[in-house]
């Protein structure tokens, strides 16, 4: 018997004649009978099962048909499979023979012969074919890196643009307009004290540049009061307004919480905490933001409109590995 | 070569001509016949068809992963006849009118469209996004299993490094999945992904910028990109691997528990064919139809709700989905720190946990093999699976392992726990920093203690049967174990190789009897 | 409101039970039934342009009206604030806030506090909405609304909002606190959004426009009248009553109820069938 259910798939051992017959049972044999007690029972279950499989079925396609309701669709086909599958796992677990059978399991390794005649085989045959040809084999071995170089380059390099200086790069300048999302110029009077704005140079519509420009525009304090949120930016908050970057420094969420009454902004990602106010440069005070949300420096033009003093003094959001410390 | 050529029935008659000599051709036997002719496919179907499966129900946590991947197959192509895989603006006008007028991505309009004017559209979207989450749960079930049996070691190293694979494979092409619809809270979990990207030392913002196609979000490629990676090339390296899977499971032959009649030398269970092609079969139905009602019943990811990605808009309250969810937490518990000097900066409390944490967490389970051969020195060929209680510390470690990665899921949902319970999050963010180490050891000790007193205590786990106390004629007392149960009773038979030849099924065997009838004998 | 979810629920509960017990020849009758509500669904949603405004403010108040609110607020809020709503150790002053300011924090039930030190939280309300105004309207009289506060109590044309325009500035301005479903969630140190599932329109434009607690101050400069009122439209519409097409669903808080259901129904269920098919021993 060893030899039939050897572990060659798919007949590969095909010629051996078996040493042994193929076992024979009698129907009678205990091993033949089904699991179930009462047979007649579970096949009386598992047809009302497989019937219920076909209603479930029938009730779907009628469901389709009227036009369909996701429920109802979820109820009528799941139903349907279920009992459809339950039916015919049970005639298999009750109704088939209940065994236990068994086949035994043979040697996974090869005889030593057939291992040395393989490893043979790659050594002596293939050293063969580079035994005094170690020119050719030179060739080969360079032209196969050179190729794998080469077709890197489609593979990867033609994915995208190198990065340059981008990163560092907003569209924050010298007296940009700050506008909100529908490009309305932010006047002066706008915001309440407590109140906050999502904000963006003038001119900058893609959305590309709105994902990098975004600034988060808060109001601490009523007119005439000059935020100053550390000393070397005593000109920055004029009239109560701040305006920090959106993108959180950790790993770039939209900053847009703000709580006015802690004066905090919370990054709803991974709750990075940035204290803001008077001595409060969006200080990082909690979770795992690693720097202060870089602050844009403002001023209120002739016409009562925010601009900014200047863009960014430090490149915005998570950090790379090119960013230079400032 | 000889018998091949010869039709099939003949090539084992020298052996079996007993049984053969009664046996009546039937068009099975002639079309068998031609075909084996041709590719001799009769005694290696045969082998096949009488291949052992050990029926322990722990062996169909794998088949519930395999099933969910056809479900999600079957699902996916339905789908892909519907999404539109582009980041180009297009304004909706379609069914769900709070979104009228609104600009979005073709992705989430079309996504959109799936969940609302084709018929079946939702159930089958839920369906797909369910059997992901069960296709990576039962996956994590089955190599917990796997694990704690000890179904890893010599031979079956290779399985579990593919088995490994298959696991990491699957939460990639999961978050990409769940990135296509190109709604608000998929945005966010790009916007992050890339922000991991761009965290790598030295090549980060190269690798950032290659895969986007520019600086965040890109030039519109990545729907597209993601796409076809989650489509093909994901899905034809998890079949391929599961193939690979299948194929050495078949060469190697199952695992089974060790118990009456089963030996190292041995398989015991149910023949391919019919016994466990029907439970299995079935089972392939059953968790087919639990995904479908689930898919009907329960809403899952209602982009509709959400609305199309904005790069400055944000929800609070958002997740990755579940298999994400240990390093979503890892991310929130990172302590901030970033590495600045010399010109360049790397963001730790990004690149460890985002990067080099899960890197490590697949190294140590690819190798865990060959780490525990190195730990206990064990380097013979096992068939037969540990109970989880016999070898204490592996299952402590698993345990704390466990515990470790469940701590971290839960740390994924700081603000709904803190929400739920009412308790600062600034509480519950430090509790996590210390339970997600705490805990892992706590539960590694009690495990570690529970197995121990479990191996001092005979027959734990069995079956309880009943014990009868007999009294002799000299008066002596001795205990003797009653029947099994009849359930049970087939276990207590000695295995039997899977009969070529059955006599009497068709009422002329030799034992006579009704022609046609099936005769059913209860056993004595 | 109710209404609305129950007939949602009898829509798809109605044939399931249908399928189950009758079987196909019921399930035909009941599904055209749910068919015609589905297709009737999503229409009734859309904006028409009305001529009255979207929001009107309501700041002129009876003597009637402040003297009732006098003997409520004397009774029930001048232990903390004062008798002239000056403020105190433990409760602000209200003067100057305006009436809307003071109607939101009564009439969700906020006002009165018992401890002060905790974020106050929606309750059920201990005055009616005729009180609540009326204690707005005493607390209104006693100094002018300063600049900021809108001057009357908001009520919003909800009809007059867009839903998608209300659900473009949700996401903007809201969803980054109350989340995208409106479920809420906490806050740093304590605080936290309250879900947003139970406040009625007023209340939501009041809270919009006056900004309670931590909340930031959406002031006209900020939204437009009819804008807060598509907020209003879309946070009363969709956000209260969302189209839970796809079933069950789970809370809105997205993939963590998702998570356990998938584990727990998903992957348990489907185990406990592999329990009764394998053997265990």
């Amino acid at each position: 018997m060893s030899d039939v259910t050897t572990d060659e798939p798919g007949g590969l051992a095909e010629g051996h004649a078996p040493k042994e017959p193929l076992p024979l049972a009698s129907f009678d044999d205990p091993h033949l009978q089904p699991l179930a007690k009462q047979p007649a029972r579970a096949e009386g279950v598992v047809g009302i099962l497989l019937l219920l499989g076909l209603l479930g079925f029938a009730a779907y396609g009628a469901v389709y048909w009227v036009g369909g309701q996701p429920q109802v669709e979820g109820i009528s086909l799941g139903v349907g499979l279920f009992c459809f599958g339950f039916g015919l796992s049970a005639w298999g677990k009750y109704l088939l023979p209940q065994g236990p059978f068994m086949e035994k399991r043979h040697k996974l390794a090869s005889s030593d012969d057939e291992r040395a005649a393989m490893a043979a085989a790659i050594v002596e045959r293939g050293g063969m074919m580079v035994k005094r040809r170690s020119f050719l084999g030179g060739i080969l071995g360079i032209g196969g890196a050179v190729m794998g170089v080469v077709l890197a380059f489609p593979l990867l390099r033609s994915l995208g643009p190198v990065p340059a200086k981008t990163f560092d790069v907003t569209n924050w300048h010298k007296g940009s307009r700050l506008v909100d999302n529908l490009g309305r110029p932010v006047h002066v009077a706008d915001l309440e004290v407590g109140g906050s704005l999502t904000v963006f140079p003038e001119g900058y519509t893609s959305e590309e540049a709105m994902a990098v420009d975004q600034t988060i525009l808060i109001r601490v304090a009523g007119p005439d009061v000059d935020v100053v949120t550390e000393p070397s930016r005593a000109t920055w908050g004029p009239d109560g307004y701040l305006a920090f970057s959106k993108v959180c420094t950790h790993a770039g969420c939209p900053v847009g919480l703000f709580q006015h009454q802690t004066l905090q902004l919370l990054c709803p990602c991974h709750q990075s905490l940035f204290n803001v106010g008077q001595g409060r440069p969006a200080t990082n005070v909690f979770g795992p933001a690693p720097r202060p949300l870089p602050q844009l420096p403002l001023y209120v033009d002739e016409s009562g409109f925010l601009r900014s003093q200047a863009g960014y003094d430090q490149p915005i959001g998570p950090g790379f590995w090119e960013r230079t410390t400032t | 070569m000889s018998t091949s050529s010869s039709s099939s029935s003949s090539s084992s008659s020298s052996t079996t001509t007993g049984s053969l000599s009664r046996r009546r051709s039937t068009p099975v036997d002639s079309g068998l016949g031609w075909l084996d002719d041709r590719l001799g496919v009769a005694k290696g179907g045969r082998i096949f068809m009488d291949k052992i499966f050990p029926d322990h129900w722990s062996f169909l946590l794998g088949e519930i992963a395999l099933y969910s991947f056809v479900v999600l197959l079957a699902t996916g192509v339905f789908l892909t006849l519907y999404f539109v895989p582009s980041a180009a603006q297009t304004v909706y006008h379609g069914v769900y009118k709070p979104l009228d007028g609104v600009k979005m991505s073709e992705a989430y309009a079309s996504s959109v469209n799936i969940s609302f004017a084709v018929r079946s559209g939702l159930v089958i979207r839920q369906m797909h996004h369910w059997a992901a989450d069960v296709f990576i749960g039962s996956i994590a079930v089955h190599m917990c299993r796997i694990f704690f049996t000890g179904a890893f070691r010599k031979p079956r190293e290779l399985n579990w490094i593919v088995g490994v694979s298959l696991l990491f494979l699957a939460i990639v092409n999961g978050f990409l999945g769940y990135s296509l619809p190109d709604d608000l809270i998929s945005g966010t979990g790009i916007r992050i992904a890339y922000s991991i990207l761009l965290s790598i030392p030295l090549v980060g913002s190269y690798l950032a910028t290659l895969v986007f196609g520019g600086v965040f979000p890109g030039d519109g490629s990545i729907i597209p990109r993601f796409f076809i990676l989650h489509v093909l090339i994901l899905p034809a390296i998890i079949a391929g691997l599961i193939g690979a899977h299948l194929f050495m499971l078949v060469r190697q032959k199952h695992t089974q528990f060790p118990g009456h009649g089963r030996t190292e030398d041995n398989v015991v269970g149910s023949p391919m064919f019919p016994t466990f092609m029907a439970k299995t079969t079935g089972f392939l139905f059953m968790v087919t139809g639990v995904l479908w009602a689930l898919g009907g019943l329960a809403q899952i990811n209602p982009i509709w709700q959400f609305g199309p990605y904005v790069p400055y808009k944000i929800s609070y309250a958002v997740q990755p989905d579940w298999y994400m969810g240990w390093l979503d937490g890892a991310m929130r518990i990172m302590p901030s720190w970033e590495f600045a000097g010399f010109g360049h900066t790397i963001p730790f409390m990004v690149f460890l946990p985002g990067v080099l944490f899960p890197g490590l967490t697949s190294i140590l389970f690819i190798f865990w093999p060959f780490i525990e051969q190195k730990l206990t020195g064990d380097r013979a060929e096992h068939h037969l699976l540990d109970r989880p209680r016999d070898r204490p510390r592996r299952t402590a470690v698993g345990a704390a392992f466990l515990a470790f990665y469940f701590m971290l899921f839960c740390a994924s949902s700081t603000d709904v726990l803190a929400n739920f319970f009412q308790v600062s999050l600034n509480v519950v963010l430090w509790t996590f920093r210390f339970v997600v180490f705490i805990v892992p050891i706590i539960v590694g000790l009690f495990t570690y203690r529970i197995c121990l007193d479990m191996t001092g205590v005979s027959h734990v786990g069995k079956r309880k049967r009943a014990v009868l106390i007999v009294r002799s004629a000299t008066g002596e007392y001795t205990t003797v174990d009653t029947e099994a149960r009849p359930g049970d009773g087939h276990h207590e038979l000695e295995p039997m190789l899977v009969p070529g030849f059955i006599e009497g099924l068709d009422g002329d065997g030799a034992e006579g009897g009704e022609p046609g009838v099936r005769r059913v004998v209860r056993r004595p | 409101m109710a209404t609305v979810r129950r007939t949602m629920h009898v829509r798809y509960l109605l044939p399931a039970a249908v399928v189950a017990a009758v079987g196909l020849g019921g399930l035909l009758t009941s599904l055209s039934a749910g068919a015609s509500t589905r297709s009737r669904a999503p229409s009734g949603t859309h904006a028409i342009a009305a001529p009255t405004p979207p929001i009107r403010y309501v700041g002129n108040f009876t003597p009637a009206q402040v003297h009732e609110g006098q003997v409520l607020f004397e009774a029930n809020c001048s232990s903390c604030h004062g008798t002239q709503a000056e403020g105190s150790a433990v409760a602000p002053d209200l003067q100057g806030l305006g009436p809307a300011t003071v109607d939101f924090w009564v009439s969700t039930g906020r006002m009165p506090l018992a401890d002060a030190s905790v974020q106050a939280t929606r309750k059920p309300a201990r005055f009616d909405n005729q009180q609540a105004t009326a204690i707005a309207a005493y607390v209104a009289s006693l100094a002018p609304t300063a600049q900021g506060f809108p001057s009357g109590i908001p009520y919003v044309d909800t009809q007059a909002g867009s839903l998608s325009m209300g659900n473009r500035l949700f996401v903007l301005n809201c969803a980054a606190c109350h989340t995208i479903t409106g479920a809420g969630d906490a806050l740093a140190e304590g605080a936290y959004a309250p879900s947003l599932h139970v406040a009625t329109s007023t209340q939501v434009a009041e809270a919009v426009r006056t900004g309670p607690g931590n909340m930031p101050v959406f002031g006209p400069g900020t939204l437009s009248n009819a804008q807060v009122a598509d907020i209003v439209a879309y946070v009363t519409g969709p956000i209260q009553h969302p189209n839970d097409r796809g079933g069950i669903g789970l809370g809105g808080i997205g993939p963590v109820a998702e998570g356990f259901v998938a584990l727990l129904i998903g992957v348990g269920g489907i185990m406990l069938i592999a329990f009764w098919l394998g053997e265990r021993a």
